[in-house]
């Protein structure tokens, strides 16, 4: 499997411009995975927010339960169904018209609703992990509640936020890899695809597991620049 | 100022307060002391809905704060309010701490505001902290922060709920002495506190309260010489 393995090189790589294909499929992932952060984190956002909300006011109205319960719907069924079972679904039923080369467009709202499921979860815990001595000084000030928690709560609920968050979105970088399944070239499907042609797997799967650690290396390293700027005011 | 009418509040089962009622003036030093979990805590946080009572009525200025379609938000800008923990916001520098209210409610520009706090932080001895974060500062000097925060809104009275029980022995003193001014100037103030010390010479008047109700009530002088209620003769036996 590991003979001459300068001549595998050379067939995985650069034989008929394969290169082009880790590329072509590396933008593919790349674009999917920041299209799906974007739908993930608006939604998620959305939901953590109602759900943060609902649990808080003080006389809960009817609208209240039912935008809970549209909520946890959703975070029950997202959380309880496979990725892939999301996806084929999304391509087969619910944009089963959509034109093929429409797919990627698809794979992304599939993944964001799947990401935003999380993202919900990761910012309501961030929110109610706030101290309730927070909420409680700044409307002893006389600051209405909302403003409260855009000023007070939510810079601080951020904090506690961002390191979980860096973690999904890197869950969703690496997750985007099953896209192959509903004929999406993305990075995996090149390799694979590549491998077919060479019928010599280790350049092909080795190479691209080494750019997604790149790419994961990559958010990891920027993320924790942003968690020390964000975390300024602790030191002492 | 404040007028309360047979209020009670119930978490559930527990009866944390059982019929209360209470005229509190203007000028007036009242200091609440009894047993944790008496409700005194619960009774302060009623008089400006950080607790929402189960029934009763609460007055303050001529205005029903119980009654939901009364704004809130506008009477508690006239109730300052201390917390055992501080709550000051980390995030905030102490002159963002102290600005940020009356800024964004409109109630100062910004350079008021500024001018304000830096005359407060003056006061209290700390006008070299405007720029520090609270993480940098001892419990003593949150804590007057705190109270500096409140009095950046000029209220008409100051609720203290047990502003030194989380402070280091060493520190009580300079909060209770910044508290002590206040009084001077004849802030009206309602303090939870368990320091007997600071009860007997500053309050005009002591509540003291147990099961959700106020037992005794009586000037310092003879509340702490002669209490009548065999309830509070016991707790000042121990605590004395």
């Amino acid at each position: 499997m590991f003979d001459d393995l300068p001549g595998q090189i050379h067939k995985a790589i650069i034989e008929a411009d394969r290169w082009k294909l880790y590329l072509d499929g590396l933008g593919t992932t790349i674009l999917i995975a920041v299209g799906a952060v974007l739908i993930g984190l608006l939604l998620g956002s959305l939901v953590g927010i109602a759900k943060v909300h609902t649990a808080s006011v003080r006389k809960r109205r009817w609208y209240h339960k039912i935008l809970n319960a549209i909520c946890n719907i959703y975070l029950t069924v997202i959380r309880g169904t496979p990725m892939v079972t999301q996806l084929l679904i999304m391509v087969n039923i619910v944009f089963a018209a959509a034109k093929v080369e429409h797919s990627i467009y698809v794979a992304m709202l599939s993944f964001g609703i799947n990401s935003g499921a999380y993202v919900a979860e990761i910012i309501r815990a961030g929110i109610n992990a706030v101290d309730r001595g927070q909420m409680e000084a700044g409307r002893s000030l006389g600051l209405p509640g909302g403003k409260t928690m855009r000023l007070i709560i939510l810079p601080q609920a951020v904090k506690n936020i961002l390191p979980a968050l860096g973690n999904e979105f890197i869950v969703l970088v690496k997750e985007t890899a099953v896209v192959g399944y509903v004929a999406v070239q993305d990075l995996t499907k090149a390799a694979n695809w590549i491998q077919t042609k060479t019928f010599q797997p280790v350049v092909p799967l080795l190479l691209s597991a080494l750019i997604y650690l790149v790419l994961v290396m990559l958010m990891t390293w920027g993320l924790k620049k942003l968690e020390r700027r964000l975390g300024k005011s602790d030191y002492r | 100022m404040i007028t309360v009418k047979d209020l009670h509040k119930h978490f559930g089962e527990i009866k944390a307060l059982n019929g209360i009622d209470q005229e509190i003036k203007k000028g007036e030093k009242v200091v609440i002391i009894g047993p944790s979990g008496c409700g005194k805590s619960t009774f302060l946080r009623c008089l400006n809905l950080l607790e929402v009572p189960t029934s009763g009525e609460i007055w303050f200025e001529g205005n029903l704060i119980t009654d939901e379609k009364c704004d809130i938000n506008k009477l508690r800008q006239k109730m300052g309010m201390v917390f055992q923990q501080f709550n000051l916001f980390p995030h905030k520098t102490i002159l963002q701490n102290i600005t940020l209210a009356p800024t964004v409610l409109g109630l100062m520009t910004p350079e008021e505001a500024k001018e304000k706090a830096l005359g407060l932080l003056k006061r209290i001895g700390l006008p070299d902290k405007a720029d520090s974060y609270p993480a940098q500062l001892s419990g003593g000097q949150k804590q007057r922060i705190a109270i500096v925060r409140a009095l950046a809104m000029n209220p008409d009275v100051m609720l203290f709920d047990e502003p030194t029980s989380a402070l280091d022995p060493e520190m009580v003193g300079e909060v209770l002495e910044v508290m002590k001014e206040l009084a001077e100037e004849g802030m009206t103030m309602v303090v939870v506190t368990h320091e007997m010390g600071f009860a007997r010479e500053v309050a005009t008047r002591c509540l003291f309260m147990d099961g959700g109700r106020v037992l005794e009530e009586a000037p310092p002088a003879e509340f702490f010489s002669h209490p009548k209620n065999p309830r509070l003769q016991d707790f000042l036996s121990k605590v004395l």
